[in-house]
């Protein structure tokens, strides 16, 4: 952390990210640095991963199917990556239709931001028409059945896409949380609200992030707007997961410190609440300790990983595990 | 030699060492440390100072009344220990018990055979009538007969038939008679007989009982290493012990003399421990005494020489002394095998403990006591029991720290001891003067005594007589000893009966070993005769013998090169305390035959390799029969099984069957351990299924029919279920699918190319699955299969169907090992913490519950099956939750998405196949009509697409004119290249037809070739030359085969394959171009007619017959064959170049 300034790059970026997954306080430098570079070393290992996989097909560039295959087992996070790129998809062609003008890019701004969340159509923004919707081209992963086969015949329209419908539960409630939070706000709260959901490490700073992400030092090839728009997708996930777990152990520690009675807050319990002190607990951030937590637990290794090694003697080195 | 001999310290209670010992001033215990160097010096240094030469007459001569009122004291002693022990009664019941028991029926066998068996034995604790024989007197043989001589004469004897029963009672009573008239001592005999009887009882039961287990309990051999060096170095001693006794002078005093013979009875002479083995041929001889025409002393001799073997320490001038040392050595044995012995073998070596000589004033240690003994250093138990304790007490006393481990070692060695000094006999060793004195003191004193009481007076004549023997025996081999079994062998009754086991047999046993190891060498060594055979020379071994052998241990031990690390093993050896006592006795029990067997095997594996110049371990008869007879005894032990008449039957063979030389020099010697220490002798059995049964009929019963059986089917097979046929089904359904994307491919390549061949209608016709199971295989087991490459083999058919059903057509075989490999490893660890969680020890649970038979139980397993299994999953990272996701998504709604992609194929391929339904032909479809095909007048080629267009199939017409219609693919190659090309121009023109097709040209024949522009009429009529004066056909209208290949272009409407083309043929284009300027006038014409006649296609083509010209344009050899596409490809450019 000796270039802190150079790590700092995304403070409010992050600050905001933290907002939307249900931070409430404002998070510290120190939480925002340590999330910062968690994620900067997740895109690292995820460009490194997807650099050796590349190589193992025998290309020099990564390409997307690299980073899917990276987040394969995570059934949702893929499914959630799809259909952020159908939408993508359907911003591009809407883009290049043209015929919506200033209007569609407002559109296609809100729509971002609901996609980067996984919603699609909580966030009220009026969608694409239909017409247009049947039209987005599906994102074909490499292990799904068409590549069984050595030809490809065009898609039938009517066949329906029932991956759309496989809604799992984590997104659901991250809806839910969000409506939660939304309902009560006024005008002024749901514009905060919503541009903070429009915080991205990539949007609109390419650049800035390539460089930060080691781009032309792990892989030495320009890496296409697809990568890098699946980059912040999954760069989004990263803080709004680590968030949702450093809350989660923050809450078991206040419930832990409120039961025992809280011997390190002696000095605050003696002071004098006042009525519109806002609630305690509620108000403070997210602490390092906390992410770092998280970080841990998410972390932790499965039994899976380590199956091939029960009854010998080796050591098993989990690698690092992509968030 | 400090003892203070108390003669007639009446009872060897342990309350009374006890009592001894706590009297000893208990200053200054220090360390008594262990001596592990089998050092010679300190050997050396051992305190032998004994005089050998100097005769037993320490014991003063006692007066006859204190000679009662001791016998009085002892008796009444004995009396009130028997009450205390709760053991017999009366002494003198008690000694009739014994006699009678050791005489009775049942026994004798046993009893004679023994000591044929083991004629080296010292003690005989049994048949202690033996020792109050020998006690009483002495046999020798005359000098001057040869034993082989002497040998005969008594087979001869026996030969004649005596009726044994009738005859025995009469010895009998002659023995107890002599018993009772016997001097002082042999009632110290009777009363320790009594006390070592019971020890040893005891000490059977228990070896016993170790030896019962040897049937039911599996003991490892983790021990046997420690057993083996142990008892190398216990060899190690004796051997020391001898080299330093045969530097001396041997220690039998001579100086009786001769006395006359007196004529009397044979039964009334004393013949020592012969007369009980030879009784009936002395009372047959008694009986017929006038008949023999030989002399009593001719006789005497004679029986003397073929009497039972005698001890070592036999000596006719030193009463007592042989049963005595008998049982001192047999006790120093014991104590020196005893596992706590070490530290005390030998004596503290001054480095180890430089204090040790100024604590201990009287160091004494086992060795020492040895070479004592071997010396005839003792002349009473008391002496030898003051010196064992001593070393006890010296090991406490030095060792002062209540912890210490030597302590404990010499604590139990103490209660050792303690248990084993009672099988001493209380005797004082008196030179046989001093007693002959006292008897004849006696007899002249009581002369109301019996018949027997004459023998009394003979018995120091008899005895004196011979008394050169033992000297002569002495010095180098003992004749009489080797000679005498061979009578015995005779009979072949007792050898076969099963020999009771004596614990003193393992001294002699390692022994024997050692001497079989070492060739045969040792009989010349250490015999003037050669054993006859059947003898059992080697086993009696003494110290002569093994001084002549001494080298050659040596080496072996030397060569082993383990007898230094031997304390090492032993101090950190088991504590005496952890092991159970079922363990203790089974290790004391069989150490020393486990050490033997240990190096015999360490000798062919010495320095940890083969050695192949030793003598391999091979099968014995002696072995086998070892072996059936264990097996017996414990089939008897078991009363479920009373089926070994046969293989008693067998046995009795067996034992009576003719012995060897080799056999008879190994001998019967009971081995103390289980037989799988001796696996080479083991017997197999034959297996139920292949015994040789008859019925009532006399016919074999095929046995094997019952066994065999066939496996059944489906063991290597996909077992039928739910999961499997939705993956069947989804394969089955890729191989449809795959089928037709095979079709797509050649409708497309058929499309591009022009011209295909029948290699590429290569169809694709996949074979459906099947589950090859293996052939019919005969088994005569009930277990799984254990045959690795079939399961692997099967495994991986598995491995390989999911790779299929995961959307993979082929692979590489060695992807598919290595994923079996992981698989297997996989199930394997799987399988390994099922077993983990389900042999998890059972736990006790509050309700009984009832077993599968009835009985009820509190232990519950500690799992349940189910969760055994989850938490084997859950160990391997397996949950149902993954399982439910895998067969949910990748089976079944991979199946769902199989069959909308096989739709979506199948309608791809319909549209390549009828371009009239694709969306080029039109808004309307009008446009399908268009190119003129007739696809729909002919419809023929429906059915490759599975459909039933004309409703044939569903008439049933295909089956009544059993004919196929369908039709080949490649005769829609032309329809298919036609269709394709017009789609590809429909591409480029507007959808529809929206101009009329202008009408054709007319063919130019001679007749309108006039018509034709002037400057090409020549080349017209060149051409129509050429054509035979035919009317020239346009390119399109040609055949297909020889129509000039159409440049294709690719969608971007740019031809791109002229630009990779380099200069050269560029040149070689214009150089062909110039030569086909020199035949034609122009290509301009060409060009024109070209453009006129073509359908738009805008691509310039040598006119008509120009594949006529090809040989022309083949002797210009520099242009090659494949260009020729090339050329009709790039010539619009060429000629636009010129």
């Amino acid at each position: 952390m000796s270039d802190k300034d150079k790590m700092a790059k995304y403070r409010t970026e992050i600050q905001q990210m933290m907002f939307v997954s249900g931070e409430t306080g404002e998070p510290s430098a120190e939480t925002t640095t340590l999330i910062e570079s968690i994620v900067q070393d997740q895109v690292q290992h995820m460009l490194r991963e997807c650099s050796v996989l590349a190589t193992r097909r025998g290309s020099r560039s990564i390409s997307t199917d690299d980073l899917m295959m990276l987040i394969r087992h995570d059934r949702a996070k893929i499914s959630r990556l799809r259909h952020f790129l159908q939408w993508k998809d359907v911003r591009r062609s809407v883009k290049d239709s043209d015929d919506k003008g200033g209007d569609a890019g407002a559109d296609v701004g809100q729509g971002d931001a609901d996609l980067a969340a996984g919603v699609v159509g909580s966030g009220g923004g009026p969608g694409p028409e239909p017409g247009k919707k049947a039209k987005r081209a599906k994102v074909e992963l490499v292990w799904e059945v068409h590549s069984f086969f050595n030809e490809n015949p065009p898609l039938m329209d009517d066949v329906e896409d029932e991956e759309e419908e496989e809604m799992n539960f984590a997104t659901l409630q991250r809806l839910k949380n969000a409506d939660e939070r939304t309902k009560d706000m006024t005008r002024e709260e749901y514009v905060h609200w919503s541009d903070c959901r429009q915080a991205s490490f990539t949007y609109r700073k390419g650049k800035r992030f390539k460089e930060w992400a080691g781009f032309g030092l792990i892989t030495d090839s320009k890496p296409s707007d697809d990568i890098i728009d699946i980059l912040g997708f999954l760069t989004f996930e990263i803080v709004q997961t680590l968030t949702e777990e450093a809350l989660k152990v923050k809450g078991a520690e206040d419930l832990y410190k409120k039961t025992t009675g809280g011997d390190q807050n002696q000095l605050k319990r003696k002071r004098e609440r006042g009525l519109f002190d806002p609630p305690e607990e509620a108000r403070e951030p997210v602490q390092p300790s906390h992410v770092q937590e998280a970080y841990r637990r998410l972390q932790r290794g499965s039994n899976k990983s380590r199956a091939m090694l029960n009854f010998t003697r080796n050591v098993h080195r989990a690698a690092l595990k992509l968030i | 030699m400090s003892l203070a001999p108390s003669i007639h310290r009446p009872s060897p209670r342990e309350q009374q060492y006890y009592a001894r010992f706590s009297q000893q001033p208990p200053n200054a215990i220090r360390l008594r440390t262990p001596n592990p160097n089998l050092s010679d010096e300190a050997m050396s240094n051992g305190s032998n100072n004994n005089n050998l030469g100097e005769g037993p007459d320490a014991m003063a001569e006692e007066d006859k009344r204190a000679a009662l009122f001791r016998e009085h004291y002892i008796l009444t002693e004995a009396r009130l220990m028997e009450a205390l022990g709760g053991g017999t009664s009366n002494d003198n019941l008690d000694a009739m018990g014994i006699a009678m028991l050791t005489s009775s029926e049942v026994a004798p066998a046993a009893h004679d055979a023994r000591p044929a068996v083991t004629p080296k034995k010292p003690t005989r604790a049994i048949d202690e009538d033996d020792y109050g024989d020998d006690d009483d007197g002495e046999e020798e043989e005359d000098t001057r007969t040869s034993p082989l001589l002497s040998k005969s004469a008594p087979n001869g004897v026996a030969g004649t038939g005596i009726d044994a029963p009738s005859l025995r009672i009469t010895s009998l009573s002659s023995k107890t008679g002599i018993e009772r008239t016997s001097t002082p001592s042999s009632e110290l005999t009777k009363f320790s007989d009594d006390v070592r009887k019971r020890l040893q009882q005891d000490k059977k039961a228990t070896e016993d009982a170790a030896k019962r287990s040897f049937h039911t309990l599996f003991y490892t051999l983790e021990s046997d290493r420690d057993a083996m060096l142990e008892q190398q170095k216990l060899d190690e001693l004796d051997r020391q012990v001898e080299t330093e006794m045969s530097g001396q002078p041997a220690s039998a005093p001579s100086n009786g003399a001769p006395a006359a013979p007196v004529q009397g009875t044979l039964s009334t002479t004393n013949l020592g421990a012969s007369s009980l083995t030879l009784k009936h041929l002395i009372a047959r001889i008694d009986a017929r005494r006038d008949m023999v025409h030989a002399s009593d002393a001719q006789l005497r001799s004679l029986i003397s020489e073929v009497r039972k073997n005698r001890s070592k320490w036999a000596n006719e001038d030193r009463v007592g002394q042989e049963e005595l040392y008998e049982s001192m050595e047999k006790v120093l044995m014991e104590l020196k095998a005893c596992e706590h012995a070490h530290p005390f073998l030998q004596r503290v070596n001054k480095r180890e403990a430089p204090d040790y000589y100024i604590v201990i004033k009287q160091p004494m240690d086992i060795g020492t006591m040895m070479k004592k003994l071997k010396q005839l250093g003792y002349k009473s138990k008391k002496e030898f029991v003051e010196d064992l304790m001593l070393i006890w007490s010296n090991c406490l006393k030095y060792n002062a720290d209540p912890a210490h481990f030597l302590r404990k070692k010499a604590l139990y060695m103490r209660k050792e001891t303690e248990k084993l000094v009672p099988l001493i006999p209380e005797i004082t060793i008196r030179d046989r003067a001093e007693v002959e004195a006292e008897e004849r003191r006696r007899g002249n004193g009581d002369a109301d005594a019996d018949g027997a009481e004459d023998s009394d007076d003979e018995e120091p004549i008899m005895a004196s007589r011979g008394r050169k023997a033992p000297s002569k025996g002495g010095k180098g081999t003992s004749t009489a000893r080797k000679a005498p079994p061979a009578g015995l062998e005779g009979t072949p009754g007792p050898d076969g009966k099963p020999v009771i086991p004596s614990f003193n047999n393992a001294v002699s046993n390692l022994k024997n070993e050692f001497l079989r190891a070492d060739s045969e060498m040792e009989g010349s060594v250490n015999g003037f005769i050669t054993p006859p055979p059947g003898t059992l020379t080697p086993l009696g071994p003494n110290g002569h013998l093994r001084n002549g052998i001494h080298g050659s241990q040596a080496d072996v031990s030397e060569a082993d090169g383990t007898g230094v690390s031997v304390s090492a093993f032993t101090l950190e050896g088991e504590d005496a305390e952890l092991d159970d006592i079922e363990y203790k006795t089974w290790k004391q029990v069989t150490k020393k035959d486990r050490a033997i067997i240990a190096a015999e095997r360490n000798r062919l594996f010495r320095e940890d390799e083969l050695q192949v110049e030793e003598p391999a371990i091979l099968r014995t008869r002696t072995g086998m029969r070892r072996w059936l007879r264990h097996r017996k005894q414990a089939s008897e032990e078991d009363p479920l099984t009373n089926t070994t008449s046969a293989l008693e039957g067998k046995d009795g063979l067996q034992a009576t069957a003719g012995e060897t030389l080799a056999e008879g020099i190994e001998g019967e010697e009971e081995r103390q351990v289980p037989d799988y220490y001796d696996p080479v002798c083991a017997i197999p059995d034959i297996s139920e299924r292949l015994q040789w049964v008859e019925d009532a009929e006399g016919n074999v019963i095929q046995q094997v029919e019952e066994y065999m059986r066939i496996v059944p089917k489906g063991q290597f097979t996909m077992p039928d279920g739910a999961l499997a046929k939705r993956m069947e089904a989804n394969m089955r359904q890729m191989q449809e699918t795959r089928k037709i994307c095979a079709k797509i491919g050649i409708v497309k390549q058929m499309q591009i190319q022009s011209q295909m061949y029948k290699s590429q209608f290569q169809k694709y016709d996949p074979p459906s699955f099947m589950e090859a199971d293996i052939e019919p295989i005969v088994v005569s087991e009930d277990g799984p299969i254990m045959s690795p490459y079939v399961c692997r083999a099967a495994m991986q058919r598995s491995v390989g169907k999911i790779f299929y059903h995961a959307g993979f057509e082929e692979f590489q075989p060695s992807a598919l090992d290595s994923m079996t490999d992981i698989a297997s490893k996989f199930i394997h660890t799987l399988v390994g913490s099922l077993g983990v969680y389900r042999e998890t020890p059972k736990m006790k649970s509050d309700t009984p519950v009832q077993l599968e038979n009835g009985t009820t139980t509190n232990w519950v397993p500690r799992f349940t099956q189910e969760e055994a299994l989850l938490h084997a999953l859950h160990a391997n990272g397996v949950d149902l939750e993954s399982l439910d996701t895998y067969v949910k998504d990748d089976v079944e709604r991979l199946s769902t998405k199989l069959s909308a992609m096989h739709d979506r194929m199948r309608a791809h391929y319909a549209d390549l196949l009828r371009p009239a339904l694709d969306s080029t032909a039109g808004a309307d479809g009008a446009g399908a009509f268009n190119d003129g095909s007739e696809q729909f007048v002919g419809g023929d080629f429906a059915e490759d697409i599975g459909e039933d267009f004309f409703g044939f199939r569903e008439l049933g017409l295909d089956k009544e004119f059993g004919v196929s219609f369908s039709v080949p693919l490649h005769l829609l190659q032309n329809r298919m290249h036609n269709a394709y090309a017009a789609q590809n121009t429909n591409n480029v023109a507007t959808t529809g037809v929206l101009m009329e097709e202008p009408t054709k040209f007319e063919p130019v024949a001679t007749q309108n070739v006039n018509n034709e522009v002037g400057l090409v009429q020549e080349w017209f009529l060149h051409k129509l030359h050429d054509n035979s004066n035919e009317s020239l056909i346009e390119d399109d209208d040609l055949p297909p085969k020889q129509r000039f290949p159409k440049p294709r272009l690719p969608p971007t409407g740019k031809i791109s394959s002229p630009r990779k083309r380099p200069l050269r043929e560029q040149q070689q284009m214009a150089r062909k171009k110039r030569k086909l300027d020199e035949d034609k006038e122009d290509n301009a014409g060409d060009n024109s007619i070209n453009i006129s006649g073509g359908l738009a296609k805008g691509l310039g083509k040598p006119v008509g017959k120009l594949k006529l010209e090809m040989p022309s344009q083949k002797d210009n050899q520099n242009v090659p064959e494949p260009e020729k596409d090339d050329v009709g490809m790039i010539s619009p450019e060429s000629i636009q170049a010129t």
